[in-house]
Formats: C-alpha cells, sequence, structure tokens
C-alpha cells in the first residue's frame, strides 16, 4: 500500500510545509464530524443518528484523529520532545490510510445497511473530508532522522505503567469485541485496531516497547496472564463467548505445541491433529463415560500424563523413520500419518477391528472434570459474579497454554533450541559442528505430541464427546496456518495467529461460506508478501530477507541486548 | 486363480489412474524439487472441465465421438488451473524458503475446493448461472459415454469392467506421447537438461521459466485425463477428489523414485496392485477396503525407510 501512494519528491519540496496546519485541519474536521450525527437510521451500525451522543464507532474515529493529533504536534508543537524519538511521517502515513478506508467503510457500511448513500447524514461526510485531508498531509510529511530507541528510557514505574495500560485496553477491546453482534461494527473495529496499532508500529512504538519488554519481561508475562485471567469476568457469566474463549485456549495450545516442530525446529508436520486426537481419544476412554471401551478409571492428572505419553510414543514412533529423510518428504509422511490415525479411529468400530472408539460415531457423553468437590459443570461465584461451565474450562486451558508456552520458551533460549537454529538454517553445517541432528529432531517432534496430548484430554472434556471427524486434514492445515499467520517460532505472532483464525470465523457468520476461500488465498497471499507473519522475530525476519543489510545489523543490536539483559 | 487376476486386474486400473497423477508431481518435482501439494485439485478440475464440456456443448449426449471433445475440455482446464498457479503462486516463490511454496500449496488446493463447490453453479457473489451448472456441493453424476462404460466383459472367471480399458488404454497412449515428447522433441530435451543442472541449462540458452511452465503444463494434461478416467469408474465426480487421490498419487511417485517418468508409472501401478491385494489377501478384520488406504500410507512409509529413492530412482544428495 506504502508503495502505491507515494508522491513525487517535488511535489513534497513544494508543498511540504502545508502539511502540519492541513493535517491538523483534517483531524480537527474528523473530531468534529464524529460528533455529529452519521446517519439518519438508529438501527445501524449501533446508534450513531444523535449529535453529541457520540456512538462506539464515532469514539473510534475520535480516538484515530486524537492519535494523529499526537503524531502531528510531536513535529511541530508542545510534544517535540516525542519527535526525537518516534518516525511521526511513517507513522502518520499509515495512520492516515487505514483512517481514510475506516472511514469509507463506514460510509459504505451506512449505505449498505440502510439502503443508499442519502442515509448518510452530513456529519459522516466531515469526518470523511477530514481523513481525506489527513490522508493528503501524510503523504507530504517526510522522514526525520530518529534517535535509537534503545536510549528512550522512562522511570522504572512509568514502564510499568505503559504495559499495564496496553494491557488493559487489550482485555477491553478483545471484550468489546467479543460483544458485538454486528459483523460490520466488528469488521470496522478491527480496521480501527489495525490502525491504531500499524501507526504505532510505523512511528517506532512497538519497537520501542519491544525494548521495554526486554527490560521488563517479568512484569509484562504477569500483565498478561493477570488480563487473560480476567477476561472470564467481563463476560457476566454468559457461556456463548466464553465457549469460543475455551476453543480459541485449545487451539493455541496446540498451535503452541506445533510451533516447538515447526517454528523451531523448522519441520513441517501436517498431520499434529492427530497427536490433538490421539490425546482426545485417551481422555475419553479413560474417562467415565457410558461409552468408553477401557474399564480403567484413574484419576484426570494420572489420564492427562497417559494421554500426553501416548501421543509421544506416537510422535517417537512415527518421528523415527521418518526423521532421517528429508524435508519434503517429513511433510507427506506426517500427513499420511494424520490419515492413519483417522481412519483407524473410523475404522476401530467392532466390525472392521476391536471395538475400541466406536467408529464414526465416536464416544460421546464425556462427564465433566470433577477436582475435589469443584465440578467444571457448575456455575461458581467469584466476587459475585458468575462464572459457568466454559469459565472453568477455561482457566484450566489457561493454565495448560501458560505451561506450553513455558516449554516453548524455555526450550528455545537454550542450548536445545540454539541447536535448532542451527539445524533450520543448514542442517549439515550443524552436524558438522556436533550437533545431534537426529536427536534434536526427534525431541522436537516428541515434545510437540507430548503437549498436544495434554490438550487432546483437556479437549475431551471441554467438547463433551470424541469423534474422528474433528481431527481431519483441515485442522493441521488450520494450525499451520495459524503459526504462519503469526509468525513461525514467536511466542506473541502464534497466540495472535490462533485467535485470529479461531475468532474471526465465529464472529464474521456473514462469510460462513466463503471463509475456508478466504482462509486458501490468505496463506498464498501471506507466503508471497509477508512469509515471516504478522509478529516476525527479527532473526526469523532475515531468514526469508536474506539480502537486508539494515536489518542484519539490527538482528545483532537485538542479540547483544538480549545478552545484556 | 481367477481372484488373483482379478484383483491384479482390478490393481492395474486403479494404478493406471494414480500413475497418470503421479507424473505431474514427478515433473515437476525433478525439475524445480517442488512437491505440487495442489496437483490434486489440477487433477479434480480436469474432471469438472470435462463435466462442463459435455454438459454445455452435448447437453448430455452421451455418445463416443464426445469423448475426445470432454477430454479436450478437461485437458484445456487442468493445463490452464496449473500454469496460473504457477505463474501467479509459484514463481514468485522460486528463490524463498522450502517452507514458503508448501504452504502456498495447501492454500491454492483449499481455495481451488471451496472455488469449484460454492461457485461452480454460480458466478461469484451472484446467483447468476448462466449454463444451468449443477451444484457441486454433493456428487455430481458424470456422463456414461457409450462404449467405455456399459456391460463388464467376462473372460474366464474374470470380470473386466469397460471403464478399466479405457484407463488402462489412457495411461498406455499417454505413457508413449509422454516418451516421446521427453526424448523427441526440443522442449523435452530442454526438460532433461533442465532437471539435470538448471544453472548450466539456463547458460546453454535453454528457456528456464518456459520448460518450468511447459512441466507444470504437461502434468496438468495427464491429470487431465485421469479426471475423465475416473468420472467413468466412480460414474460421479465431487469436489473433494482431489484430495486422496493426489495423495496416493504422490505416494505412487515416491514409490517409483521421485523425479523418474518411468517410476511414476511404475510406481502407480505397483501401489495400484498393491491396493487391491491387501484388500483381498490380508486376513482378519484389518483387510478389507476399510484398511486399504491405511495400508497404502504405511507402504509410504516403509518406502522411505527403506528405499527413499524409490523403485526406479537413483541416489540423491539431500533435498532438503
Amino acid at each position: 500500500m506504502m508503495k502505491i501512494l507515494t508522491v513525487p519528491p517535488g511535489v513534497v519540496a513544494r508543498h511540504g510545509s502545508k502539511a502540519w496546519p492541513l493535517g491538523l485541519a483534517g483531524a480537527g474536521l474528523l473530531i468534529l464530524g464524529s460528533l455529529l450525527s452519521w446517519s439518519y437510521d438508529p438501527q445501524v451500525l449501533g446508534d450513531l443518528s444523535i449529535s453529541f451522543n457520540p456512538g462506539g464507532l464515532q469514539i473510534m474515529a475520535i480516538a484515530l484523529a486524537l492519535f494523529a493529533v499526537i503524531l502531528l504536534l510531536a513535529r511541530k508543537g508542545p510534544l517535540t520532545f516525542l519527535g526525537q524519538w518516534a518516525d511521526t511521517a511513517k507513522g502518520l502515513n499509515a495512520l492516515a490510510t487505514w483512517t481514510l478506508l475506516f472511514m469509507a467503510m463506514v460510509v459504505v457500511a451506512i449505505a449498505v445497511e440502510a439502503g443508499g448513500l442519502i442515509n448518510v447524514q452530513p456529519g459522516c461526510w466531515v469526518s470523511l473530508l477530514g481523513a481525506v485531508a489527513l490522508f493528503v498531509a501524510s503523504r507530504l510529511v517526510v522522514s526525520r532522522k530518529t534517535r535509537d530507541l534503545a536510549e528512550a528510557l522512562l522511570p522504572g514505574w512509568a514502564e510499568i505503567l505503559v504495559i499495564v495500560v496496553i494491557m488493559a485496553a487489550l482485555l477491553f477491546g478483545t471484550a468489546y469485541a467479543l460483544n458485538v453482534a454486528d459483523g460490520w461494527v466488528l469488521l470496522l473495529f478491527l480496521v480501527f485496531a489495525t490502525a491504531m496499532a500499524i501507526g504505532g508500529t510505523r512511528a517506532g512504538l512497538m519497537s520501542w516497547l519491544g525494548h521495554v519488554s526486554l527490560r521488563r519481561r517479568r512484569e509484562l508475562i504477569l500483565a498478561s496472564f493477570a488480563v487473560a485471567f480476567c477476561f472470564p469476568l467481563t463476560q457476566g457469566g454468559s457461556d456463548a463467548n466464553m465457549s469460543i474463549a475455551a476453543q480459541v485456549l485449545v487451539f493455541a495450545a496446540a498451535a503452541m505445541g506445533l510451533n516447538i516442530v515447526v517454528g523451531l525446529a523448522g519441520l513441517l508436520d501436517l498431520g499434529y491433529i492427530a497427536f490433538l486426537g490421539a490425546g482426545a481419544y485417551v481422555g475419553a476412554t479413560l474417562s467415565t463415560s457410558g461409552f468408553a471401551t477401557i474399564g480403567w478409571k484413574p484419576p484426570f492428572i494420572v489420564v492427562i500424563l497417559v494421554a500426553a505419553c501416548f501421543s509421544g510414543m506416537l510422535g517417537l514412533i512415527i518421528g523415527t523413520p521418518t526423521l532421517r529423510v528429508n524435508g519434503d518428504y517429513l511433510a507427506i509422511v506426517t500427513l499420511g500419518f494424520g490419515e492413519i490415525f483417522r481412519l483407524t479411529m473410523f475404522n476401530l468400530d467392532g466390525n472392521n477391528g476391536p471395538d475400541l472408539t466406536h467408529g464414526p460415531n465416536g464416544i460421546p457423553a464425556i462427564p465433566d472434570l470433577i477436582f475435589g468437590n469443584f465440578n467444571f459443570g457448575d456455575t461458581h461465584y467469584l466476587l459475585g459474579i458468575p462464572l459457568s461451565r466454559f469459565s472453568n474450562y477455561y482457566f484450566l486451558l489457561l493454565i495448560l497454554l501458560a505451561f506450553v508456552i513455558m516449554v516453548f520458551h524455555r526450550l528455545n533460549t537454550s542450548r536445545i533450541g540454539r541447536g535448532w537454529v542451527a539445524i533450520r538454517e543448514d542442517e549439515k553445517a550443524a552436524e558438522a559442528m556436533g550437533v545431534n541432528v537426529f536427536g534434536l529432531k526427534l525431541l522436537a517432534f516428541a515434545s510437540g505430541a507430548f503437549l498436544a496430548g495434554m490438550a487432546g484430554a483437556i479437549k475431551a472434556h471441554v467438547d463433551v464427546s470424541v469423534t474422528p471427524d474433528q481431527y481431519v486434514f483441515l485442522e493441521s492445515a488450520f494450525l499451520l496456518a495459524a503459526i504462519v499467520l503469526g509468525g513461525m517460532g514467536t511466542i506473541v505472532g502464534v497466540l495472535l495467529g490462533a485467535v485470529i483464525l479461531k475468532l474471526l470465523p465465529e464472529k464474521l457468520r456473514f462469510f460462513a461460506d466463503y471463509r475456508l476461500m478466504l482462509f486458501g488465498l490468505l496463506l498464498v497471499l501471506m507466503m508471497r508478501f509477508r512469509p515471516e507473519g504478522l509478529v516476525a522475530s527479527r532473526r526469523r525476519q532475515l531468514e526469508f530477507h536474506e539480502e537486508d543489510e539494515e536489518l542484519a545489523v539490527r538482528v545483532e543490536g537485538d542479540i547483544a541486548e538480549e545478552v545484556q539483559g | 486363480m481367477d481372484t488373483f487376476i482379478q484383483q491384479l486386474v482390478n490393481g492395474l486400473s486403479l494404478g493406471s489412474l494414480y500413475a497418470l497423477i503421479a507424473v505431474g508431481y514427478t515433473v515437476v518435482y525433478g525439475i524445480l524439487q517442488l512437491i505440487n501439494f495442489a496437483h490434486g485439485e489440477v487433477f479434480m478440475i480436469g474432471a469438472f472441465g470435462a463435466l462442463t464440456t459435455s454438459l454445455v456443448l452435448f447437453n448430455g449426449n452421451t455418445a463416443l465421438w464426445t469423448l475426445p471433445v470432454m477430454i479436450i475440455g478437461a485437458v484445456i482446464a487442468s493445463v490452464v488451473t496449473a500454469v496460473l498457479m504457477e505463474r501467479f503462486a509459484y514463481r514468485p516463490l522460486r528463490h524463498a524458503p522450502r517452507l514458503a511454496p508448501l504452504i502456498t500449496a495447501i492454500g491454492i488446493s483449499v481455495f481451488l475446493q471451496e472455488l469449484v463447490r460454492l461457485n461452480y453453479n454460480q458466478v461469484p457473489f451472484t446467483n447468476w448461472n448462466p449454463f444451468n451448472l449443477p451444484d457441486a456441493k454433493s456428487l455430481i453424476p458424470f456422463p456414461e459415454i457409450d462404449v467405455v462404460t456399459g456391460p463388464a466383459f467376462q473372460v474366464g472367471g474374470v470380470t473386466i469392467q469397460r471403464e478399466a480399458i479405457f484407463t488402462i488404454g489412457a495411461l498406455l497412449v499417454c505413457s508413449v506421447l509422454l516418451w516421446w515428447f521427453i526424448n523427441h522433441t526440443k522442449m523435452g530435451h530442454g526438460m532433461q537438461a533442465v532437471s539435470q543442472d538448471q544453472d548450466t541449462a539456463r547458460l546453454m540458452g535453454i528457456d528456464v521459466d518456459r520448460v518450468i511452465v511447459v512441466a507444470f503444463a504437461v502434468g496438468a494434461a495427464l491429470a487431465g485425463v485421469a479426471g475423465v478416467a475416473q468420472g467413468l469408474q466412480n460414474h460421479n465426480i465431487d469436489f473433494h477428489m482431489g484430495f486422496l487421490a493426489g495423495l496416493k498419487a504422490f505416494i505412487a511417485a515416491v514409490l517409483g523414485g521421485i523425479g523418474n517418468v518411468a517410476g511414476a508409472v511404475v510406481g502407480g501401478l505397483v501401489l495400484g496392485v498393491v491396493e487391491a491385494m491387501a484388500t483381498q489377501y490380508i486376513p482378519g478384520q484389518f483387510g478389507g477396503s476399510p484398511w486399504k488406504d491405511v495400508w497404502a500410507f504405511i507402504l509410504l512409509i516403509l518406502v522411505l525407510v527403506f528405499r527413499p529413492q524409490g523403485l526406479l530412482g537413483e541416489k540423491v544428495a539431500d533435498r532438503a
């Protein structure tokens, strides 16, 4: 987008001085318009029809404008101290482009939903005009040289405050997005969130946050989990969103396990869902369900370990022969293994083999977990806020996810993780340096399978029933897509990818028919234009853009900082 | 003995189908070292191309003379798909890490399946269906062409389906044409040269990009023929038919030695026969057709462990 919309340098030189006032005027218009009424029809996009009582979307527009004002004032005005750190021109560029998209989509949405452009009120046109002015102004500003953000230090309490504020914004943003029933509003909210995030990233906010998070790792992790734990409290006991959230967590935990295999060790596993399925089947057959086929009913803590070990064993069995052959073959063999697993579960119905899984019917009626007196099926109260069945599982899954992330992180930063990087980048060189290539690959494969088995055992109870058709190839592809979309080998990226891929299809029901098609297209486009994913670790980015010298220098800087910190 | 020959015939006809598809994998792999995962979808689109030709041009007429036209329709549909795929998805990734094209292939695969499923009987985002095509969300009956379908022949105690004869015949004809193309045309020599050493071939004045496009097109043409054969054998087609067939064909290509065209044909036939025999001769509950796909995958794993270069392949350097 950036490349198409650049202005010739001559124009910038001649009109550059007008950018600042034009931008401020644009932002002002945007705010003014947002205070007025946007549409005649109060039914459309929440209520946007009352002047001086901005609705949700209008507040978003005002927030975008205020962000633009801050960036402008950082160029010239009271906030110039920010300007020496932040690349305001790039930030404005991205922010204004997305703001324009946001306003254009608002106009389209009102026209489509209320039946014609006639329903768009002057306020909306004023805002759109403001967005256009801001956009033009943003094309005329030029980047200045900025100082290295690693030197931008704030007092400790202020850095922690920034982390808390951002985390709170995340929490309330997610809660808001989940409670939006209207597809258009959700879509616009996503555009808004993207605008803020990209504007911030381009201005350097994200790289500053990166430096802060390196310094304040512990506080950041604590804050993230605090936010995740608070999430069910914002739902007021409603199960609708919590069931989605529980699914997202299962998916995220599985994706994080696969991330060890694909992201760290660079082994493409296309049958990973089978390990989740193996865990789920173990969890189901050892549960107290009346349809379970094995008589042994150990406590859940034993079941989850058995499930994990069983999956891990499968990983070893499938990994030992195939990890000796290379790359592409592994992808196909794992895909074949995934199919073998599904077909086997499908066939073990008593007619075509021993009756272990009830074939296509699967094992239904898996009871809720009970830990001591705590029944996961009941509604419990915390501070008077009801926490229903899915909220209980949500907490359990959150602990699991935390465990998976911890394993991932520990492995990644250990000697093993460095071995994996070496294997990924050049297997022969790694072997020559004395890295135990086969052992490390097998370890990645087995630990990924082990974690998936744990997740599967819990998933069986969350889903109540286990059937073979939950574990088709497409699910493996989705897991892989979450990793690719978010950024291979990163934690934040894969979590983001998992949330996007699981949440959007649930909420964007009006795309229901086309969502798989869009998913396929998305994979192709990602590989073409941003193969390193949304959140790329710099080192990873370098693997995809080897000729980028500047990036290489920055990666070295990062590694130096990591070592110091 | 009759059962054995019967299963051999069944296996050969199934295997011919695998072989036709497997050639597409092997030709592309030989030149680019790329597993074109979406090749199964090319096969599926070939079948739909044939169906569309029959419905639009002949309005369901099943005379034998329509068959060549249907095959041409199938080949055009699959070749266009494969060439577009190469141009817009794979070519930009030619120097990307190996993971990228594989993931792209999965994306293309899902995209093409959904495109056919949702849009076969309507222009995207409308309800307009100019040729009155059927809904592709479920199985669609494939035209039963005279002569090549119909009552089976009895030879001794062995039943030979007419469709099986067509499929085996199609493989024979295609193999001869392919052999002639590779060994006796300039482009064929070019393909051999590029698969041996891309850079040297380029220095010798071979247009490598064109050779790659031709490789995709040749594989797609054979997949298109296979699509017709599959339609005739099963009497119906659906949007999901490419997934399993593509996987099996890939197994066949690996079995024969990936990158080796003759190997793909042999591998396909061997895989077909093994599947048929497994169905017949593995005793107890684990025999029978529900398990035949499992045996095919186990065969793949065994080949990779004990003879990764395949039946006819030569020992190759690491491709990872």
